[in-house]
């Protein structure tokens, strides 16, 4: 296996001072679908913007497919164009997303921004709408759109770009049951395709269902374990430490139950 | 103009609970204004007269007509234009009273706020018709600040019936398709997007405000919580736009936003603004030859 993206000791702080990430070192493999999991604030969205170079190291450093991922890089036309190529970013709030007249525009946007030929760019949108079933919205405004279909647009509007690294964040946020099944799907079918997906999330569940490694941030900010999902999950302590898990009281009947208890209704 | 600030502050809502809390009549007016914002959608799509026109025709003839009305000078002739207006609006399934209503609300009181120093002796002398205090209110007066009020009312009424009946989104293509750069229609799409979503915001606060409230609260303490929100509202889209900037760097985005433009006009449309051409034609000949300044 290749590395897809190196981190040595990346640390990001934002602009008061509060720090983001702490000396992260991760190295994530091409092929590999990886769940960062973490509380609420531990880094997580920062992390995945670090990959996509939204968001550069203040310390240590970070490189993708071999070359040095930095502002002054991504500056460079034609790393930009193809560092942009290879990596697809699903944002946690579909709204931030979706900023184009229509769906279809929105599915058009990255290819047109690759600046590939019409007949091109509208083959991808129709290969994209029809594989995830939106061509029924092509020709609305997004804003228009239920939460669940909005979700489907902003992940078609990646995949025109056919990245081969997909990094989402909290991908099941906001779907009902039957979205996030389909979602599910989804990544199942990528993980045989072959595409790199990096997902950060807090839905335990999820991130056990779709990636074969989990790698947890602390409320620190720091990487504090790495493994199988079933290693991770293993470790009570570690998630209850990490706020990941909490321990539950109730009743049934006259007697008294505790359980662990962790977003997304898994019960250890 | 764009549609959803089109809507604010057009809520029946508003008048009819003057007994409701500040809160619930906000949330109210801005339920109000979301659902005709997708209610435009909706009148967009039906089948009226000026719907199944190619928008980009549509704004060549509405803004010609537009043009022609601010160089009619016979009363009479504008009070034509304005009947043309609300005509129109009919043969495109919208609603005369709501139309009328809308275009009297806005370009009314800025017609009227406009032409008012000129029905004053100071700006048009003339034979005084009536004295208000130290203002003098002439024959000549009346007759410029009534053409001006309806020039604007002509001018609004074509807008807005542009505005009705075509989708944002076709008009957007349009106004591309025109030679507007990409840039500044991208920017009027997220303008319209951002405003529905910060008004689903601002709803939701003024709702969890007023269900966590016993009593409806004195004017100060809505003033102050008010404006405590507007400061709220607004870093939270400077935050979105933040995000949203980040969401277009994700995509590639390198300062230019080409679209794909597929409109296709017919012989209706040709049709059309033929007609369109002949009756500003007329209407200048008879605003010259047959009301003659």
């Amino acid at each position: 296996m290749t590395a897809e993206f190196v981190l040595t000791g990346a640390t990001h702080t934002y602009g008061a001072g509060v720090c983001a990430l702490d000396r992260i070192d991760l190295t994530i493999e091409a092929g590999q679908h990886v769940a960062i999991v973490g509380a609420n604030g531990s880094g997580k969205s920062t992390l995945l913007k670090m990959l996509d170079g939204l968001v550069f190291c203040d310390g240590g450093e970070i490189s993708a497919f071999g070359h040095a991922l930095t502002e002054d890089a991504l500056e460079e036309p034609a790393f930009r164009r193809e560092f942009r190529t290879r990596v697809g970013f699903v944002f946690q709030d579909a709204d931030v997303q979706l900023f184009c007249n229509t769906v279809f525009d929105e599915l058009a946007f990255g290819p047109l921004q690759l600046a590939l030929g019409p007949s091109e760019v509208r083959e991808r949108v129709a290969e994209v709408a029809g594989a995830l079933r939106i061509e029924k919205l092509l020709d609305r405004a997004p804003y228009t759109l239920s939460g669940g279909e909005k979700k489907r647009v902003a992940i078609a509007s990646v995949l025109t770009m056919r990245p081969r690294v997909l990094l989402m964040d909290e991908p099941t946020n906001a779907l009902d049951p039957r979205s996030q099944v389909w979602l599910l799907d989804v990544l199942r079918e990528w993980k045989a395709a072959g595409r790199t997906v990096v997902i950060a999330t807090h839905d335990l569940t999820a991130a056990a269902e779709s990636c074969e490694r989990m790698v947890v941030l602390s409320e620190e900010h720091r990487v504090v374990a790495d493994g199988t999902p079933d290693d991770v999950l293993s470790q009570r302590e570690l998630l209850l430490a990490v706020n990941l898990i909490h321990e539950h009281e109730h009743r049934h009947g006259g007697t008294g139950h505790t359980h662990d208890h962790a977003h997304g209704h898994t019960h250890a | 103009m764009i549609p959803a600030l089109a809507h604010i502050g057009d809520s029946t809502a508003v008048r009819r609970g003057r007994t409701r809390s500040l809160a619930r009549r906000t949330a109210d007016a801005i339920g109000s204004a979301i659902s005709e914002v997708l209610e435009n959608d909706r009148v967009a799509s039906l089948p009226g007269l000026m719907q199944g026109l190619d928008p980009r025709m549509k704004l060549v003839s509405i803004v010609l007509l537009a043009v022609v009305a601010s160089f009619v000078h016979s009363i009479p002739m504008l009070l034509a234009l304005v009947a043309a207006t609300m005509l129109l609006a009919a043969a495109s399934h919208v609603s005369v009273g709501s139309f009328s209503r809308k275009v009297w609300a806005s370009a009314g009181f800025f017609g009227l706020l406009l032409s008012a120093p000129a029905l004053t002796a100071w700006i048009t002398p003339g034979p005084v018709v009536v004295t208000l205090g130290p203002l003098s209110i002439t024959g000549p007066g009346l007759v410029v600040a009534t053409r001006l009020l309806l020039r604007v009312a002509t001018g609004a009424g074509f807008g807005l019936l542009v505005v009705w009946t075509t989708r944002w989104t076709d008009l957007l293509r349009a106004l591309s398709a025109m030679g507007l750069p990409d840039l500044v229609v991208a920017t009027l799409a997220m303008t319209q997007k951002q405003i529905v979503s910060l008004l689903r915001t601002v709803q939701n606060m003024h709702l969890a405000r007023e269900s966590r409230m016993l009593s409806s609260g004195s004017a100060r303490q809505n003033r102050g919580w008010v404006v405590e929100r507007m400061a709220f509202v607004a870093r939270r889209s400077m935050k979105t736009a933040d995000d949203v900037y980040d969401a277009m760097l994700a995509r590639g985005f390198s300062g230019a936003m080409p679209s794909l433009i597929d409109l296709k006009a017919t012989g209706r449309d040709g049709v059309w603004l033929l007609a369109t051409v002949a009756a500003c034609t007329l209407v200048l000949l008879l605003d010259r030859m047959v009301f003659p300044l």
